[in-house]
């Protein structure tokens, strides 16, 4: 009896009663005989129970109606509804009811699904409708609300994240791709600086060595100066000498002209004495041919000096031009000698200043290879762990330009005695730590754990101080190498 | 049935209530609550199998209408206040929001609507409108003309208020 359904019991209840019913009828009849009120009663006992099954029948279809909307519901359509509900039926309130509860149902999804699907869209005007909603299904519409706003404007910042993300990543392309070329352009240059430094030192080193070349070569040529100076004295000397001489000769033909007077005067008196007079006139004549030929040879020898004066007074001229030149020369030779000193020295000052460029130049090259390593390492963020930049971020503080420069290059040799040099290696190598570390992290599930990008974040942050300790001991060196 | 003559009393939803209503593709009422019932004055056997257009109030721009139609038809929200006809020709104003259902092969199977009591403020704002766009639609001489011409006017309306239909009767 317990395992039949509520109809099949109703029917077997109503069937029974009326089995019973006809049995006591039927007794009724054989104890009493047959009456005509007992079988209007029957009559009417059998139309009674028609209309009870009738109604039963009714209310089950009513129900069958009811269930099948509870079943369409339960599997997820919530489109059905009841209708042409009759008027007091018994199963009226129990339909509308359901229908009711359908309806908001039905409008609690409409609304939720419309609100989530214009947030999507970017429409926060487009809310949940609460009105009209009961209870459990208003206060969850109120949180629907809530966290449609918090979408909406959780997609806002992730747009504005988009762009900003997208903007940066390709000022971080350019950036890197900037940074070597800048790399590219220094390595030439320090290659160049290296060539104009060797050229400057050697120009130095043969400036020096030249100046005590020309020191000797000015030497030997105010010796020279000073010898046709001395030499021009006595050629002037030689022309007084000469000029004195002809005074002499002078005298000589004048003493010649007065004794040839005298011989004749002495001629004319021996002439007077007669021939007593004639061996002083042999005298006299011999006198005077005697002058004759002191004045013939004082002639010749005033001659020999005139021409022998016109020759010094030519050397003598020749000896002046000489010394003026001799004096110009001694000036342009003493300028040259200052000027020589002057361009030795500016060879001393721009190789200084050319190895402190050189030095100005590696340090920044340097400084553009620590750009790049941590810039490779935030591209990694985007480009990911297998990137030729997460490749890159590899290198650690010995394998590095600046590591094999200060370890073992000329860095070394150049610096190693500088205070400063002691502040390069911690913070170096901390840079590359802490790259390599952000690097471990982001092997993780960074994206989803805020916690992990915490460390992420903190990694590079170290990175950078370390780096700018770095880029400090750097520009330490290059001060402390060429200071004054 | 002949269409009520419209009256000035007015009826007005409760807060707490919804009118729910579903139609087949046609616009044929297949189901109504017993707030609609109430409110339209129709019981629901007159309702069930009538178009929806007997609530159609003659104070009602055309306009809105194809708005409606145009939305839910390709598959889309729509909201709408919309001035109603009872039965007994008293007016109701209601907030309607009507969504397309699908079957199970996503297929449109029916439109589903829920109006709601509006803002006193909106239906000010809605009336004030609607004049303005019956007022075009009768000038243009109705029909094709009227409705290009009161659709013009609420194109322009909104254009000026530099806002979209959806975001303007949402935002009012």
């Amino acid at each position: 009896m317990t395992n039949l359904s509520l109809g099949s019991r109703i029917h077997l209840l109503a069937g029974g009663a009326f089995i019973l019913y006809a049995a006591f009828a039927a007794l009724g009849f054989r104890a009493a005989g047959p009456d005509g009120w007992m079988i209007t009663l029957m009559a009417l006992s059998v139309v009674v129970f028609m209309l009870l099954l009738y109604t039963l029948h009714r209310v089950q279809v009513a129900l069958a109606r009811i269930t099948a909307r509870i079943q369409d519901a339960a599997a997820g359509n919530l489109e059905g509804r009841i209708t042409r509900i009759k008027k007091g039926a018994a199963t009226e309130a129990t339909a509308w009811a359901l229908n009711d509860l359908l309806d908001q149902v039905e409008a609690y999804f409409r609304e939720t699904n419309a609100a989530f699907e214009h947030a999507q869209k970017g429409h926060t005007y487009r809310k949940a409708m609460t009105a009209g909603l009961h209870g459990a299904f208003r206060r969850s519409l109120d949180r629907v609300n809530v966290s449609v706003e918090a979408m909406a404007e959780s997609q806002r910042l992730e747009q504005k994240e988009r762009l900003l993300a997208r903007v940066g990543e390709l000022s971080a392309v350019n950036l890197v791709k900037n940074l070597k070329d800048i790399q590219d352009f220094l390595i030439s240059q320090n290659r160049d600086m290296k060539v104009v430094a060797n050229l400057s030192r050697e120009t130095a080193q043969e400036a020096d060595a030249s100046t005590a070349g020309i020191q000797a070569i000015v030497a030997d040529l105010n010796r020279v100066i000073d010898l046709i100076a001395s030499t021009h004295g006595q050629i002037t000397a030689i022309h007084e000498k000469s000029t004195e001489i002809q005074q002499i000769i002078q005298v000589i033909t004048e003493v010649a002209d007065k004794t040839n007077l005298l011989a004749l005067n002495a001629a004319i008196e021996a002439a007077h004495a007669g021939d007593a007079g004639k061996g002083f006139a042999v005298v006299a004549e011999e006198v005077r041919t005697l002058s004759e030929n002191t004045k013939d040879a004082a002639a010749s020898i005033a001659a020999s000096i005139g021409a022998f004066g016109q020759a010094t007074t030519r050397m003598m001229d020749d000896a002046g031009h000489m010394k003026e030149i001799a004096d110009t020369s001694r000036s342009a030779i003493t300028e040259f000698a200052g000027q020589f000193q002057r361009f030795s020295e500016s060879a001393r000052t721009s190789l200084a200043q050319v190895s402190k460029a050189q030095d100005v130049t590696f340090a920044s090259l340097v400084k553009v290879d620590h750009f790049v390593f941590k810039q490779n390492g935030y591209r990694v963020l985007q480009a990911g762990l297998d990137s030729p930049e997460a490749q890159a971020s590899k290198v650690d503080h010995h394998g590095c330009r600046l590591g094999q420069w200060y370890e073992q290059g000329e860095g070394r040799q150049a610096f190693g005695q500088l205070a400063c040099f002691g502040q390069l290696e911690a913070p170096h190598a901390r840079v590359h730590q802490d790259i390599h570390e952000a690097m471990g992290l982001l092997a993780g599930p960074w994206a989803t754990d805020p916690e992990l990008q915490e460390r992420i974040l903190a990694a590079f942050q170290g990175a950078e101080r370390a780096s700018d300790q770095v880029m400090d001991a750097l520009d330490c060196m290059v001060g402390e190498r060429h200071q004054g | 049935m002949s269409r009520p003559m419209p009256t000035q009393n007015e009826r007005v939803l409760k807060d707490e209530d919804f009118i729910v209503s579903k139609t087949d593709l046609r616009g044929i009422i297949t189901y109504g609550n017993r707030v609609f019932i109430g409110i339209s004055g129709y019981e629901e056997s007159e309702l069930l199998g009538a178009p929806h257009s007997i609530l159609r109030h003659p104070d009602m721009p055309r306009t809105v209408f194809k708005l409606l139609w145009d939305a839910v038809q390709g598959g889309r929200e729509i909201n709408a206040y919309v001035k109603n006809l009872a039965k007994d020709g008293s007016f109701y104003w209601v907030f309607a929001n009507i969504t397309p259902s699908f079957d199970a092969r996503g297929a449109l199977s029916g439109y589903y609507s829920v109006r709601r009591k509006p803002k006193t403020e909106a239906i000010q704002a809605a009336s004030g409108l609607y004049r303005a766009l019956l007022e075009a639609e009768r000038k243009a001489g109705g029909g094709q003309e009227g409705m290009k011409a009161s659709k013009g006017l609420l194109d322009r309306t909104l254009q000026e208020k530099g806002v979209s239909y959806d975001e303007f009767v949402l935002g009012i």
